[in-house]
């Protein structure tokens, strides 16, 4: 399990808990935080790194899927540091990778369930669905959903490198590009006070846009 | 050619393309930048300098390219170059920040393997297998 982690002090603890009551292999990656989530990592997860400054999300998962492949994993799952998962959802995650039906399952919190989703947040994932559709020419019911499972052979054609939040793109063009088989699960996303502060505004969606178009374009 | 005939302006110009010129083939000589970049940055301070020296030479070459005045001419080309210079610029920095994301990565794979969380039943042995990737 791979959780990055930017400022996630206060949640950190309870969601390394939850998750490695069920999965003992928890990596968090503290990306530059300047909070204590470093020595909450230490204290709660199996395994933790730190960068010593941020460089973005996806530099943090980046380096927990090297991690996990190097101590010889056989499956990685992405988790959220924000409490919005739920454990009980990476079971069926990976359930389809386990029986060989597929090598990379995406989390869809549109095929499965909502809780406390703001409506300017909906139409915000539905034109980045729709984005999705028209630039990375994937067919998927959810876009942006941090709740990712791959297996090995999957996670070693992972190579991400735009650092920040417009990863969840080009991971969605790797898989495409990979021509791995893959699936969308169901999965349940709860919305917090916590969660939305930690979210990206409509303004970030249009910003992460641009990012990915000119990290496609330079490529 | 017309007789050379220059206001301060020119001089004041001219003397400060020099000394660029003079810093940019210092700099090709000393490593800092590479023959192709000091080369192109030499021929475009030459040209400014002949636009400098013969100002109405602009004006013959706008109108040969039908552009009309050598002012607006002159005023494409440095936005033309200003662009350019500015997608290098970003260019080079890309590449900066995706290398210091490997060596940061890089050592945050050596300090886990080297320092493991109370939690790592296993503990690692031996170094890293990590190395930093080519660009």
């Amino acid at each position: 399990m791979v959780i990055p982690a930017y400022n996630e002090g206060g949640a950190l603890a309870k969601v390394v808990q939850e998750v490695r009551a069920e999965y003992p292999n928890v990596v968090v990656v503290d990306d530059g935080s300047s909070d204590d989530t470093f020595e909450v990592a230490r204290r709660s997860a199996t395994y933790c790194l730190r960068h010593l400054i941020n460089r973005g999300q996806g530099a943090a998962i980046q380096t927990g899927i090297d991690f996990s492949l190097l101590r010889g994993a056989k499956y990685v799952v992405t988790f959220d540091a924000d409490g919005q998962h739920c454990v009980e959802d990476i079971a069926a995650m990976l359930a389809p990778i386990r029986r060989g039906a597929c090598d990379i399952t995406v989390g869809s919190r549109f095929l499965g369930e909502v809780v406390n989703m703001p409506t300017a947040r909906r139409v915000t994932l539905r034109l980045a669905v729709l984005f999705t559709r028209v630039v990375n020419r994937v067919a998927l019911t959810d876009a942006h959903n941090g709740l990712r499972a791959f297996s090995r052979r999957a996670a070693e054609r992972i190579h991400i490198t735009l650092d920040r939040m417009a990863h969840a793109s080009e991971i969605i063009d790797m898989i495409r590009r990979s021509g791995l088989p893959f699936q969308e699960v169901p999965v349940k996303i709860r919305y917090t006070e916590y969660s939305m502060s930690k979210g990206q505004s409509s303004r970030g969606a249009v910003r992460i846009a641009v990012h990915y178009l000119l990290g496609r374009l330079m490529r | 050619m017309s007789a050379l005939e220059l206001n301060a302006f020119q001089i004041l110009l001219l003397v400060a393309l020099g000394l660029l010129q003079v810093g940019i083939i210092m700099a090709m000589v000393s490593g800092w930048v590479t023959r192709r970049d000091g080369s192109a940055w030499g021929s475009l301070i030459l040209l400014a300098g002949i636009a400098t020296l013969w100002p109405k030479l602009t004006g013959r070459v706008a109108g040969a390219l039908g552009i009309g005045r050598g002012a607006d001419l002159v005023f494409y080309c440095a936005v033309v170059v200003m662009m350019i210079g500015f997608w290098l610029t970003y260019m080079r920095l890309r590449h900066l920040r995706r290398e210091l994301t490997l060596l940061v990565r890089h050592i945050a794979l050596l300090e886990a393997q080297e320092n493991p969380t109370p939690n790592d039943v296993k503990r690692t042995q031996g170094p890293s297998r990590h190395k930093v990737k080519d660009d």
